[in-house]
């Protein structure tokens, strides 16, 4: 008994522990522990898919880019409150997904879409939405919103789009 | 004045092949300039398949770029064959008749050709041979991005994913026995590992956010590929079989695209930190800080260290996207032409691009590029084992 004891106390203490450094985030960066530049997301939602009848992608105006842009400027910080007063309101969690033009290397683009997600997760962050409710996906040049080849098309495809998971 | 200099490279290979089989199995070093090439005849072939053994054999002869194809009278060489069906005994005798390579290759047609062929390659140069490797790509043809193989020179082309969905960055293991790709099927972009051999698929790399760009190690130990759980997409090196994953990089960029040095002390990737564009780096895989590589071209991405060390290939952006060769000893760099997405084959000479709507290889020393995959949509990101 008194063993048993001592291996459930060990146990709650390790999970006790375990949750602290997740909930803490800077913990949960990088193998060594180092903060990096970013909020580190939260485990997926399972069974989330961006595209998938479980994610309501209806609900807020896609935030668009510049050329090779990652911040979020001018009219589209507008957005971003919208988007922010909403996620106030309601206790569901959200995936940003982005995206770029079909201009750039495929694997750069995957990367470039991720860094815009990213960037409008930080945004939300700073207005005061609790970062483990966000979560990103890049697609990349795939799922352009307008597959046509020009300035038009390329502008509508630079963007972020915001699914609430149902 | 031609026969001089077909004579003396001539004695010289001698030379040197004979004193490798002298000393045993120091592999033969010959430097063939630009201007040399060895005077082949490819003599016949014998047997059930020698129709098919022939024309691929003198086709990998022919994209080697090492040899001129000609008449028995006149050749240094002579190259000829027993096929049995199932096997190919292949001979190449010296033109005194000394046999200088015999060797029973086993197989179906098309692969006794290829393995004849790369040690005729490398019995007579000292480089090693493309030609028994495989490619793997993208192509849209089914209406989805799915992954591809073939063998180098586009032959057996075959579908390996049926996702549905986006299968991207594929990236064959050296022995080209494993392929690892990016899947959108948990919608998110996570790693798979697929067991060429076996058939069997593991999810690898799953991460929070995009998980993509995995590139092998040489010894094909370990993977470097982009993660962005941190907040950031950064470089990651791991097992390849996602086991131990460390992180690489710590920036406020993106980092793709990763490619290993021969020795696998060194990555070379791209990186968006600093600028709007991406430039290219080169970073122990051990860790520490990236070094900014120059290259010429403002936007360069996707490169490819050549198996000798000593070359990267990128795609650069000069107005459409070109291939280009940053050379890491005289830090000159060349631009070989439109396309995306370089690969080196074993040989640091030969590279496999996307122009779009194929898949190109291409000589880097003659400049000269054959299609090796056409008509199948769009085609990109292609791989190829050594």
């Amino acid at each position: 008994m008194n063993r048993f004891f001592k291996v459930a106390l060990a146990l709650t203490l390790v999970c006790g522990l375990s949750a602290c450094a997740n909930k803490k985030g800077d913990q949960y960066a990088g193998i060594d522990g180092d903060y990096v530049l970013g909020t580190p997301l939260p485990d997926r939602a399972d069974g989330a898919s961006f595209f998938g009848s479980s994610v309501d992608r209806s609900q807020f105006s896609p935030i668009y880019f510049s050329y090779d842009g990652i911040t979020v400027t001018g009219a589209e910080l507008s957005k971003l409150d919208t988007v922010a007063a909403a996620m106030k309101k309601m206790s569901s969690d959200l995936i940003i997904a982005g995206f770029t033009d079909e201009r750039g290397t495929e694997e750069y683009n995957r990367g470039l879409g991720e860094r815009r997600a990213q960037a409008v997760r930080e945004s939300l962050i700073g207005m005061g939405i609790n970062g483990s409710r966000i979560q990103t996906v890049s697609f990349g040049m795939e799922m352009p919103a307008d597959p046509a080849s020009n300035e038009a098309a390329w502008a509508k495809n630079r963007r972020a789009e915001f699914g609430i998971i149902r | 004045m031609k026969n001089i200099s077909l004579y003396s490279l001539f004695g010289f290979v001698s030379v040197i092949l004979t004193a490798s089989i002298a000393f045993g199995q120091d592999t033969p070093t010959i430097t063939i300039r630009k201007s040399d090439s060895i005077n082949l005849a490819l003599g016949a072939i014998s047997g059930p398949e020698a129709s098919t053994i022939s024309q691929v054999l003198k086709n990998d002869l022919g994209i080697s770029g090492w040899f001129t194809l000609g008449a028995e009278s006149g050749s240094a060489f002579v190259a000829g064959g027993t096929s049995t069906g199932g096997s190919l005994r292949g001979e190449v005798k010296d033109r005194n008749g000394s046999v200088v390579l015999a060797k029973t290759y086993s197989g179906p047609a098309r692969s006794v050709a290829h393995q004849f062929a790369d040690d005729i390659v490398e019995t007579l140069t000292g480089n090693p041979g493309i030609a028994d490797t495989k490619i793997a790509f993208v192509s849209n043809r089914t209406g989805k991005k799915e992954i591809y193989t073939a063998d180098y020179d586009g032959a057996n082309v075959k579908q390996l994913t049926n996702d549905g969905n986006i299968s991207v960055a594929p990236a064959l293991s050296p022995d080209g026995k494993k392929l690892a790709y990016t899947g959108y099927q948990s919608g998110y972009a996570d790693i798979y590992l697929i067991d060429l051999t076996s058939g069997a698929r593991n999810r690898i790399v799953k991460f929070p956010g995009t998980n993509s760009g995995a590139a092998f190690s040489p010894d094909g130990g370990r993977i470097a590929c982009t993660v962005s759980r941190d907040g950031n997409p950064e470089l990651y090196v791991m097992g390849s079989n996602g086991s131990g994953p460390r992180r690489l990089t710590k920036t406020r960029g993106v980092e793709s695209s990763p490619s290993w040095s021969p020795d696998g002390r060194e990555i070379v990737y791209s990186s968006d930190d600093g600028g709007s564009s991406p430039r290219l780096f080169r970073i122990s895989s051990g860790g520490g800080a990236g070094r900014a590589i120059s290259t010429g071209f403002g936007y360069s991405t996707e490169p490819s260290w050549s198996p000798d060390g000593h070359k990267i290939a990128f795609s650069g952006r000069s107005g459409g996207f070109v291939i280009a060769i940053t050379d890491l000893r005289s830090g000159g760099n060349r631009t070989l032409g439109s396309g995306e997405d370089p690969v080196w084959g074993a040989n640091s000479r030969h590279i496999i691009f996307s122009s779009g709507s194929s898949l190109m290889l291409l000589d880097t020393v003659s400049g000269r590029s054959v299609p090796v995959i056409t008509g199948m949509g769009k085609v990109s990101e292609p791989t190829w084992s050594r």
